[in-house]
């Protein structure tokens, strides 16, 4: 089969469709490789193409790509997961320790110590201001009883 | 280096629009992301459900994997997508119900028609001969002229 006749089965238009067998998929790949009016007519066959699919093109919502950011960076993490420390270049590995996630929600995370500590600053503050009106109140019902000596005491006096 | 890498950094046939650089998952999406939601669309009409199968071609393994040198990305999208999107098509119905329709419905084998039994309703160009009582080569010569019925973009 010369190109011309290749390029006429309809051969590579069901390979990129994914409809081609296994061996219809070696011949359109052995026939890039080694025939230059194939690889030229590559060029324009893919241009047409992505025209076509193109103008059935339909933007898709914005959420769908955050989806795929979150699932992509999961998917790496695991990669990563499963090499060894000397699999992992130099450069991609501090990279992975962090993921580049935008969070929408309004709630922060604190370590576990931070309870404890709010608990222990709540009961004191208590404390302080129970003592704090205590003694306010002792202090100024003896300041009473000390005017009420001082106007005994002035009274036995006169 | 991985596959698509590989890809990028071959120095032979020059395809389209191969790119300069390794693409991630997520600048493979941001060309193509529209494209591939159009190619589902077209064979799975439910919005939620093509979302969901947009997700499933970016995030898989198999855009990283993608072997179809010397073809470009946009080739690969459009296997993986159209692949992913009959893969769900079949979980949700019966394909022996839809063939039926369009069998009893055509009265020429075009190849617009068979461009949508192949691509659209997910059979293989063999079942394609078979229902339309044609020979496969006449099914893959359809497709060829089907792409040369449009212009050049």
């Amino acid at each position: 089969m010369n190109t011309k006749e290749f390029i006429e089965s309809g051969i590579l238009e069901s390979y990129v469709l994914g409809l081609a067998t296994e061996e219809e998929q070696h011949e359109v790949n052995q026939r890039v490789l080694t025939s230059s009016g194939f690889a030229d007519y590559l060029v324009d066959f893919e241009k047409n193409i992505n025209g076509y699919f193109l103008q059935n093109a339909v933007p898709p919502p914005p959420a769908v790509r955050e989806l795929i950011q979150l699932r992509t960076a999961k998917t790496d993490i695991q990669k990563a997961g499963a090499h060894t420390y000397y699999d992992i270049p130099v450069d991609t590995e501090k990279k992975d320790d962090f993921l580049d996630i935008e969070v929408n929600d309004t709630y922060i995370k604190v370590h576990k110590w931070w309870r404890p500590a709010f608990i222990a600053v709540f009961v004191l503050s208590k404390i302080f201001l129970i003592a704090g009106l205590y003694y306010y109140f002792k202090a100024s019902s003896q300041q009473e009883e000390i005017d009420k000596l001082k106007t005994e005491i002035l009274s036995r006096q006169q | 280096m991985n596959e698509l890498e590989r890809l990028n950094d071959n120095s032979g046939h020059q395809s389209v629009s191969k790119p300069s650089g390794p693409l991630t998952s997520l600048e493979v999406y941001d060309k193509y992301g529209a494209m591939a939601y159009g190619i589902i669309l077209q064979i799975v009409p439910q919005p939620n459900l093509a979302q969901e199968v947009l997700v499933n071609v970016f995030s898989s393994p198999l855009l990283q994997s993608c072997n179809s040198y010397p073809f470009t990305f946009a080739v690969c999208v459009i296997k993986l997508a159209r692949a992913k999107a009959v893969e769900a098509k079949r979980k949700l119905m019966t394909i022996g119900t839809v063939s039926a329709e369009h069998t009893n419905n055509s009265h020429e084998s075009t190849p617009e028609l068979i461009f949508d039994l192949a691509f659209r309703q997910g059979f293989s160009p063999e079942e394609v001969a078979e229902k339309l009582h044609i020979s496969k080569s006449e099914v893959l010569k359809a497709f060829h002229e089907f792409f040369k019925s449009f212009p050049h973009s």
